[in-house]
């Protein structure tokens, strides 16, 4: 089940990249669903746990990943923690959602991330115990708690 | 910083080309795209120099700025381009808000999130995308592309209700605009209201459009596009402002600023106006200020604004909404 907390949170992995950079395991790479995400989003293959061949800067190590892959990588494998999954791009949207249907992980969302305007999913948001179904009914629920997000 | 730069970064294996013209660039978009690789690049080049194997060609100093030590090397930087890559948590702060505000520097920022503090336009906003240019090369030829348009559809559409984010002039030309085909007009005051508004006006037969200053709108955008991609009803319309369309109209007697306008990057400068929006106000003032008909007040509108000529010139200049069904 995906959880989603909108806005700022205090016990969230903010720079996902540094932390992804300090702590990622060569076994999560390895993963058939690592592999997949790894594919879709950066058009890479995995050579190893430590090792991937990016179509444009050729064999690199997993911290060379995009930002929105590496969140990806934390929240499947590290699912007591909550990662700012803003580093994610939509295109992230859809294997966010894939993971959340295999394990319970909670997110942290800092803008309106786009699931797809025709996508059915079922997720909970944290904030204040809603479940949305679609973005229909997300998107109001989102922007208000998006946009009481304190600048300081 | 005035003007417009272009800014070539290169490797054996990426290339980036692209222009920068106004003070507050943001690239967002998918993963994957390049945007971190962008700024590494920047950021090796600036310690290493030609060593690093980077080039980057540009007639200003490129730089990266991250979160060591951040205020006071802003405070140090002039007349460059600083890049900022996301996980920098000191571009939600009041105090970098500041001081962009008054910086003769440009920024380009990679972020997904909304800044509501900086007055970016949605014409600023840019994703990265591999170009089909350099096909069979082995590099690989990275562009940016405009993640928004000025309007949100293709073909021309008849609004049933105007909401505007402005509440004073630009509201009150369009509430006369709208009266003549007794359409509805509403303010929203203020950008962070649209989508209240919006919601609040879904029973509402017909299309909603929506009237926003796009010089300063950026922040919200990709909130409302996400709502206009679930909502057909709703149609967006992003000019730079309302200024910016009653001096684009060009309608205004003894005010012709077409080379401004054609190129405004060229006359405005990031540490007096940290958005065109306000440029373009101050333009128009400035230009009428000795008229006592056409003497332009944001606060409330000349009447002879509201002129059956101005309120025509201004309806053939947005040319795809249908005032007239």
């Amino acid at each position: 089940m995906l959880t989603i907390i909108y806005g700022d949170v205090e016990e969230s992995i903010y720079n996902t990249s540094v932390y992804f950079k300090n702590t990622y395991e060569p076994e999560w790479l390895e993963s058939k669903l690592a592999k997949r995400m790894i594919k879709d989003v950066d058009d890479s293959d995995v050579l190893s746990g430590e090792c991937i061949n990016s179509p444009v800067l050729g064999q690199i190590p997993p911290e060379r990943l995009s930002g929105g892959v590496k969140t990806l990588l934390l929240i499947l494998n590290e699912p007591d923690k909550v990662f700012n999954a803003s580093t994610c791009g939509d295109n992230c949207a859809k294997w966010i959602l894939e993971i959340g249907s295999r394990i319970d992980v909670t997110i942290n969302l800092r803008h309106m991330m786009g699931f797809g305007k025709d996508t059915e999913f079922e997720v909970t948001i944290k904030n204040g115990g809603e479940i949305a179904h679609s973005m229909k009914e997300l998107l109001p629920i989102a922007s208000k708690y998006l946009n009481a997000m304190k600048q300081e | 910083m005035k003007g417009k730069h272009r800014v070539i970064i290169e490797t054996r294996k990426v290339k980036y080309d692209f222009w920068i013209k106004r003070n507050i660039t943001i690239l967002t978009g998918d993963s994957g795209s390049g945007k971190t690789v962008l700024i590494d690049f920047i950021r090796e080049y600036r310690r290493y120099g030609s060593d690093s194997g980077v080039s980057v060609i540009c007639d200003c100093d490129c730089r990266t700025l991250d979160n060591e030590d951040w205020e006071r090397r802003l405070q140090e930087i002039e007349g460059s381009i600083i890049f900022i890559d996301e996980g920098n948590r000191f571009l939600y702060s009041k105090r970098f808000a500041e001081l962009v505000r008054k910086s003769d520097n440009y920024f380009v920022i990679a972020t997904r999130e909304k800044l509501p503090m900086l007055p970016y336009s949605v014409n600023e906003i840019y994703g990265f995308r591999k170009s089909g240019k350099f096909h069979e090369a082995k590099q690989t030829y990275n562009e940016i592309y405009h993640l928004y348009g000025e309007i949100s559809v293709q073909e021309g559409v008849a609004p049933r209700l105007v909401i505007t984010e402005d509440s004073n002039s630009g509201y009150e030309f369009f509430t006369g605009l709208s009266s003549q085909r007794n359409i509805t007009c509403i303010s929203a005051n203020g950008k962070s209201n649209i989508m209240n508004v919006l919601r609040r006006n879904e029973t509402v037969r017909g299309t909603r459009l929506i009237i926003v200053d796009g010089a300063a709108f950026g922040s919200e955008m990709k909130e409302v596009s996400e709502y206009l991609a679930v909502r057909s009803d709703a149609v967006l319309y992003a000019p730079e402002s309302f200024e910016w369309i009653l001096l684009s109209a060009n309608v205004i007697p003894d005010v012709n600023v077409s080379a401004v306008l054609s190129h405004p990057e060229a006359y405005i400068d990031s540490k007096e106006y940290v958005s065109w929006e306000r440029f373009f106000t101050k333009l128009l003032m400035d230009k009428t200020r000795e008229n006592s008909v056409w003497g332009y007040s944001k606060k409330k509108l000349p009447q002879a604004y509201l002129s059956p000529k101005v309120l025509s010139a201004v309806r053939k200049f947005m040319k795809l909404i249908v005032w007239d069904e």
